[in-house]
């Protein structure tokens, strides 16, 4: 089978990287930061992310059916790619943590009894190994196809919440010296969107078809910021208590509340759109893994992954603040070299490349 | 004269045919040229043999000569002329074989007669509206189905034999200038290379064909509709008609085919779509429901409203068995009974489903041993299951897959497992058409007769999914 | 064997697959329901008895029968804190506690003496339990209410949630719920509203055929009985300041602060001695629709909060009937009497509600945060001035003006 995805699929998975880590803890951990103003900071760390794909369709424009590997390795030697791909890995090991984290709270928390909740959790582990040994195509196929569904669930999620009380947040409530510490500080639970270089070779674009990336980049964006404004909307001063936005918005007055738990929506909603990130994660595991160490096959990378992840699973799982504090200290660090130098270092490349092809013209 | 000894080759034939008592041979000689006729009686038309060759032999009056045979005296369209070593081959087709001392040539003469149905509707596709027949047992009635629909020169038939023992015919069916050569080319490929002594039935060849054997899930489309087949080569699709069997194989095969009826197209097409969805409403209350039931039970009760708590709660209170066992008893059940009303006789179908429905299903709720709920659960599910009846035996593998799964992991198990098998679905290529298609991917053009369907004038292309040489259909 | 094993690592995630169901399932075969496991809780009480915290739990009992009734029981246990109490609890129960379900909790207005949040802390951080949780408080303990409320359902189909939703429109704050009382709590003016409910003693006669109905019955309602109290909704709400009870509001008083609240349309006013063509009658009316128009600005540096009221209002009784009234029974206009009254008495109300919120430093009408919303820079300024932000509602001058009409 050949391992080529379309445009659309590629928006999908746009879509769902824009929504990792965003759906549930974030805007809570926001609000105690920067109270509403954590839309700004979502919104503004979502346009500097945005740049990557024009630099997407740049790089493929200049470096036609290359992957990222051979274009790295071509311009700046073996041993530099070789440790990109190593902070590569790395970084999305640990944002495979962190949903992981994120999500075993949540479900901790709503449905599982304790000593049930992590076999469920693990039961996710062959899942995602299955995917990632069938390949992108299979993986983006099935994102397609359950996209609707993670759709409806979500704007379902936004519609009941509207049978609510929601009044406009305050905005403009944070000092910029606090706004921009929060964008900082949070900066590793943004930048998924780095995994399209990863799978620059395998995008099949057609002529004028770039935009709708951006249709589906701008729809997700769109999603995140009705959430947050409904859930700081709804929630006001008390945004900090609730740590799972996209099932809190759904928690109805007390005389909608005869109808049932509604939940549910959320619930299934959120799982879907976790076990793809973690797919999505995965994939980028196993290749950066399979490019560090060229010799070994698929199935070596999927064995080292669930190694290190239960390792690390054990470490961090059910110790969530181990996980955020974590995420806020020397992961930032690593999420600047991914999320800003790594697309700097790439954009040089291009504008090398395209004053070479200038020269040669 | 010749020197071909005609009791002889007879008598070799004899051996080799191992003096089987359907075996039957006939001389006649005059004026010295002697014709030896050999045949099997029980697969040829004795009527046809007796007044178009046995008549006009005995009353021809001139001298033999092959071309008086072939011509005038055989009173038989399908003359042909055969080597030697395929004399075995031919009888057993229900041919008979003309031997003459006169001429080395051998003639075969196809008098073949099998004991057959008349093409009838097909009890597991019957329609409200639209064509009745169906596709019987015999080859060439098949084909004359499809011919009388399809009366285009560009309908292509070609035959293959498969099996060492059984020699079945296999023709393949498709319109030249619209199927993919690729995937005929690939057929004829894996039907070259299927090495076994018997093909009793097309089910038989499926597995040789399959990208995946060993998948519970079907990859070749199978039909029992001349119409539905005519319809499916008009798209591209090649069909496989093999001898003795009632079901026509269809290649490429696409998932949403199962969801798709011969009805559908002969009904408003508003109807149809929502026919459509309810049948996807079906297949996912019925893969889903049990398991979803008991992972409500075991680990999210918190999820139920309190008033179907309550219910559930009181009526489970008591049960002897723990909630997955009284779901997978009754499961079992269920599908006991389905097995035995299969099998029995109609008349004693009315007393299986006395037994079943009142005797065991009321009273075993009276009883207290299965609860209301999980009884109103499993039958649910089980009615569901027949909104797609071509998929039933996946789906109650698939039940009893998501019930395990439900049961012991919760939402997470069952989510898991449709992540886990669309995945799978997906990574299925049937004869380069995804196996997911239209939907994954997401062919746009092909969106007209997916769940929704639009009305006929407006599916003026054929579906790209199968990558068809001539993309209109005008 | 070899070659079964070579079979299933060509496929190895079918393994897994496998493992895990063969893991997993005995323990599904195992496990009950969870409704055996867990008690289904439907409400929480809390009260204080010599410095020990008891929590009552109105717990669903599941009995089999086909008639599907929900049949509760109260479970208690006491301890040095909330959680410790309702360990307790558990004990007794013989179950661990399912708060999924639970849709009320109840205190008792003595825990209002302090900070009422520390106690429910222990409940608001269990996040099964939804934030929307009915929040009341009650004049005798949490337990007696509960108990009071064991056969409620059976004797008016009615739960206790109910019960007080039907009055959630009446409270400025929409309904009493954990999530609005918290709202409140974390609020600029750390003011919150919640629902009251009073347990009355009941007059001998009363219960005495309660009991006898209640004895045939089942146990939840004699146990009510037994205690001679009455539930009873009048529709108060008290006023809690930084979770500590400061004031009670009647219903009319409710009523009077809805006044601003476009969404509260269900009140009722009366006026006295309207005299009319046919003598001097008592009228009712209800208010049927209402638009409020509200802004706020800051006059010479002063705050000011302005209100337009328009009021679609429908009679709906007359004392002193007579028969020259009967000649026009429908009063299609109203005179401008009327009109006065209506307004007067509208305003009277409105102004002796104020008074109890300025005495109290208790903002929960919301005016603060409707002058911090509007001009943020000139409530700023001007609370730089107070003494705290609590004060700032005595310093707006309120002008109201009500326009009655009758459609």
């Amino acid at each position: 089978m050949k391992q080529t995805i379309n445009i659309r699929q590629c928006g999908i998975i746009l879509i769902m990287c824009i929504f990792a880590n965003k759906l549930l803890l974030m805007p809570s951990l926001l609000y105690t930061n920067v109270k509403a103003d954590g839309i700004f900071v979502t919104a503004i760390l979502f346009l500097i992310e945005l740049a990557i794909i024009p630099l997407i369709f740049l790089l493929k424009k200049h470096f036609p059916k290359q992957s990222l590997y051979e274009i790295l390795k071509s311009r700046t030697g073996v041993i530099f790619t070789k440790l990109i791909y190593m902070l590569l890995l790395i970084f999305f090991l640990f944002k495979i943590i962190l949903v992981f984290s994120i999500t075993y709270v949540y479900f901790k928390q709503q449905i599982y009894k304790d000593e049930i909740i992590w076999i469920a959790l693990i039961s996710i582990l062959p899942v995602i190994n299955h995917s990632v040994a069938n390949g992108i195509r299979p993986l983006a196929r099935t994102m397609e196809i359950f996209f609707a569904l993670v759709l409806i669930g979500f704007l379902a999620c936004l519609g009941f919440s509207l049978f609510t009380n929601i009044e406009l947040p305050h905005m403009f409530l944070s000092d910029i010296q606090s706004f921009f510490g929060a964008m900082y500080k949070h900066l590793f639970s943004f930048g998924d969107m780095i995994f399209l270089f990863l799978i620059l070779d395998k995008i099949e674009i057609k002529e004028g078809e770039e935009k709708k990336v951006y249709h589906y980049a701008i729809l997700g964006f769109i999603l995140i910021i009705m959430l947050y404004f409904l859930y700081y909307g709804k929630y006001q001063v008390t945004s900090f208590m609730h740590n799972n936005a996209l099932a809190d918005i759904l928690v109805f007055s007390v005389q909608f509340n005869a109808i049932g738990r509604l939940d549910i929506i959320a619930m299934i909603t959120i799982l879907f759109i976790t076990i793809f990130q973690l797919e999505i994660f995965s994939y980028g595991f196993s290749d950066c893994f399979l490019h560090i160490f060229p010799k070994l096959n698929n199935i070596y990378s999927i064995i080292v992954f669930d190694i290190t992840f239960l390792i690390l699973y054990y470490f961090f799982l059910g110790k969530y603040e181990i996980m955020i504090n974590l995420t806020s200290t020397w992961l930032t660090v690593l999420a600047v070299i991914i999320n800003v130098i790594f697309p700097l270092i790439l954009f040089v490349i291009y504008l090398v490349k395209r004053s070479k092809n200038e020269e040669t013209d | 004269m010749s020197d071909f000894n005609i009791r002889k080759e007879i008598e070799k034939v004899k051996e080799e045919l191992n003096s089987c008592i359907d075996f039957a041979y006939r001389y006649y000689k005059k004026n010295g040229q002697e014709v030896g006729l050999i045949f099997l009686k029980s697969i040829i038309d004795q009527t046809l043999l007796s007044s178009a060759i046995y008549y006009p032999l005995q009353t021809f009056q001139n001298e033999f000569t092959i071309d008086n045979l072939k011509t005038s005296i055989i009173k038989c369209a399908d003359v042909k002329d055969i080597e030697k070593k395929d004399i075995i081959k031919e009888i057993l087709d229900g041919k008979v074989i003309i031997l003459t001392n006169f001429s080395l040539q051998i003639l075969s003469v196809d008098l073949y007669k099998f004991p057959t149905r008349t093409p009838s509707e097909p009890p597991t596709s019957p329609v409200i509206q639209g064509p009745r027949e169906g596709f019987v047992e015999d080859l060439q009635t098949n084909i004359t189905l499809l011919r009388r629909r399809l009366k285009s020169p560009n309908m292509i038939l070609e035959v293959v034999r498969v099996g060492s023992q059984t020699q079945t015919k296999i023709c393949i069916s498709y319109i030249k200038g619209i199927a993919n050569d690729k995937v005929i080319k690939e057929i004829k490929n894996k039907l070259k290379n299927i090495k076994t002594d018997g093909i009793v039935d097309s089910y038989m060849i499926l597995s040789f064909l399959e990208d995946k054997p060993n998948s519970l899930f079907k990859q070749i489309g199978n039909q029992e509709k001349p119409d539905v087949v005519v319809a499916k080569m008009l798209e591209g699709r090649v069909a496989l008609i093999v001898d003795n069997s009632p079901i026509v194989l269809t290649i490429p095969f696409v998932f949403i085919e199962d969801l798709q009826n011969s009805n559908d197209y002969y009904t408003n097409h508003h109807y149809s779509s929502l026919v459509r969805v309810i049948r996807l409403l079906g297949l996912l209350i019925a893969i889903i429901a049990p398991g979803f039931y008991l992972s409500m039970q075991i680990y999210h009760y918190n999820i139920l409203p309190l008033n179907f708590l309550v219910t559930i709660a009181n009526t489970t209170q008591g049960l002897p068995f723990t909630p997955f066992l009284e779901i997978l008893f009754i499961f079992l059940l269920f599908q006991i009974l389905y097995e035995v009303s299969l099998r029995l006789p109609s008349y004693l179908g009315l007393a299986t489903s006395i037994v079943g429905a009142l005797i065991l299903g009321d009273t075993g709720v009276k009883a207290g041993l299965i609860s209301p709920p999980g009884v109103i659960i499993v039958a649910l599910s089980k009615i569901a299951l027949y909104t797609i009846p071509e998929e039933a035996s996946q789906i109650t593998v698939l039940q009893l897959v998501f019930l395990f799964l439900g049961g012991s992991l919760g939402i997470i198990g069952i989510t898991c497992g449709a992540i886990y098998i669309i995945n799978y679905l997906n990574s299925i290529d049937s004869f380069g058409t995804p196996y997911l298609a239209p939907y994954g991917p997401k062919i746009s053009s092909d969106l007209k007769d997916g769940l929704f369907t639009e009305p006929i004038q407006k599916m003026k292309n054929r579906p790209k999914s199968f990558s068809p040489k001539n993309k209109e259909r005008v | 064997m070899k070659k079964l094993i070579k079979k299933y690592l060509k496929n190895p995630m079918l393994l897994i697959f496998i493992i895990i169901l063969i893991f997993f399932t005995p323990m599904a075969i195992y496990s009950p329901g969870e409704n055996k496991i867990k008690g289904v809780v439907t409400a929480i009480g809390i009260d204080k008895i010599d410095e020990e915290y008891e929590v009552s739990l109105l717990t669903f009992i599941p009995t089999a029968n086909q008639t599907y009734k929900q049949q509760n029981a109260v479970v208690s246990g006491k301890g040095k804190s909330v959680t410790e109490a309702i360990y307790n609890a558990q004990l007794s129960m013989g179950r661990s506690v399912g708060l999924a379900h639970a849709k009320t909790t109840v205190v008792n207005e003595q825990l209002l003496n302090e900070d009422v949040a520390q106690i429910v802390d222990h409940i608001s951080r269990i996040s099964s339990l939804p934030e929307n949780t009915v929040f009341i408080c009650t004049n005798a303990t949490a337990k007696e209410l509960l108990e009071s409320t064991t056969g409620l359902e059976t004797e008016l189909g009615l739960k206790l949630e109910q019960l007080i939703g039907f009055n959630s429109t009446n409270l400025y704050a929409i309904d009493t719920s954990l999530e609005s009382f918290y709202k409140g709590y974390f609020g600029q003016t750390h003011s919150s509203i919640i629902g009251h409910l009073s347990l009355e003693e009941e007059s001998k006669e009363d219960s005495k055929q309660n009991e006898g109905e209640d004895n045939s019955e089942n146990n939840g309602e004699s146990q009510a009985t037994q205690n001679q109290k009455k539930l009873t909704n009048k529709g108060d709400a008290v006023i809690l300041k930084r979770g500590e009870l400061v004031a009670k509001l009647s219903s009319e008083q409710l009523n009077a602060l809805n006044l601003l609240n476009s969404k509260s349309i269900k009140q009722i006013v009366n006026i006295e001695d309207v005299k009319l063509d046919s003598g001097i009658h008592d009228l009712s009316y209800r208010i049927r629709n209402k638009r409020v128009l509200k802004s706020t600005k800051f006059e010479n540096g002063y705050p000011v909060f302005q209100a337009q009221v328009i009021l679609g209002m429908e009679l709906t009784e007359v004392k002193g009937m007579n028969e020259n009234f009967k000649e026009n029974t429908e009063i299609s206009e109203m005179n401008k009497e009327i009109k006065e009254k209506l307004n007067l008495k509208l305003k009277k109300q409105f102004t002796d509600a104020l008074k109890i919120l300025i005495e109290n430093k208790t903002d929960i009408i919301n005016i603060t945060e409707e002058f911090f919303k509007n001009d943020r820079k000139a409530f700023n300024k001007y609370i730089k001035n107070l003494n705290s932000i609590d004060e700032f509602i005595s310093h707006v001058n309120f002008k109201v003006s009500i326009i009655i009409n009758t459609d």
